[in-house]
């Protein structure tokens, strides 16, 4: 595993495996109470450009700046969470992360098709029911599927890492 | 369709005075995978097994095994009956 590492790959372990954030994800509750922060935040996040770009108004980039810092610490402890699953290059996991980053990848991709059905269902339903225009809705609902897409595999790796071996 | 594989990597390795991370090191490892692979909640690869086996100079069947294994001590010294 630690063959032919880059300097940067070595720098990226070490970060990656630092145990100062231990108590913040030591057990399943505390881990799934930081994934359900990192969504609301990102939601937030995600929603301040839309509604900035839908109203003209400026104020929801302030909230936008606001939520940044604490979804830097979230995603940090998510990240600690995992041992770097989803940061670290391939040639830095051994075989069992390298497993699990696989089955992540493939449990998120399944969460992520269903939503983009929905976002296609829901899309169609409001253009045919509600008498929205589609063309509105589709900066909004392209923007939420992308960052859905992105940061779905870090949420799925936050809620399915399992509790860490016990102290020796 | 996953086994469980049994081991008793714990016991050879407190014999032994190794830590997870001496060890995890030495087979390139992660230092928690030696932890899942004591607690029974990862199996290793034929791969990792050998070199594990390897590191302590064991024969593989020593560490791991389909069966679960006697304690040590009734293999030395035999059960006793009464």
């Amino acid at each position: 595993m630690t063959t032919g590492l880059t300097k940067y790959d070595r720098r990226m372990y070490a970060v990656m495996n630092r145990r100062d954030g231990r108590p913040l994800y030591a057990t399943a509750a505390r881990r799934r109470a930081v994934v359900c922060a990192h969504i609301a935040l990102t939601a937030i996040g995600a929603a301040a450009p839309v509604t900035t770009a839908l109203t003209e108004s400026m104020w929801p980039l302030f909230v936008l700046f606001g939520a940044l810092l604490p979804w830097c610490l979230a995603t940090g402890v998510i990240n600690g969470a995992t041992r770097g699953l989803l940061e670290l290059r391939g040639r830095a996991l051994d075989e069992r992360q390298l497993r699990e980053r696989d089955r992540v990848l493939a449990r998120a991709h399944r969460v992520t098709t269903l939503l983009l059905l929905a976002a296609v269902l829901g899309a169609f339903a409001a253009g045919g029911f509600a008498d929205v225009r589609m063309g509105v809705l589709l900066t909004p609902v392209l923007f939420g599927v992308l960052v859905v897409h992105a940061l779905m595999p870090l949420w799925v790796a936050g809620l399915t890492v399992r509790d860490e071996p016990d102290e020796e | 369709m996953s086994e469980q594989v049994h081991n008793r990597l714990a016991v050879v390795r407190a014999e032994r005075k190794v830590s997870r991370q001496q060890l995890a090191e030495a087979v390139g490892a992660h230092y928690q995978t030696v932890g899942y692979i004591e607690r029974g909640q990862y199996n290793p690869s034929l791969d990792l097994a050998l070199r594990i086996a390897e590191y302590f100079a064991l024969p593989v069947e020593a560490l791991f095994s389909l069966e679960p294994f006697s304690p040590l001590t009734d293999e030395v010294y035999g059960r006793k009956r009464r």
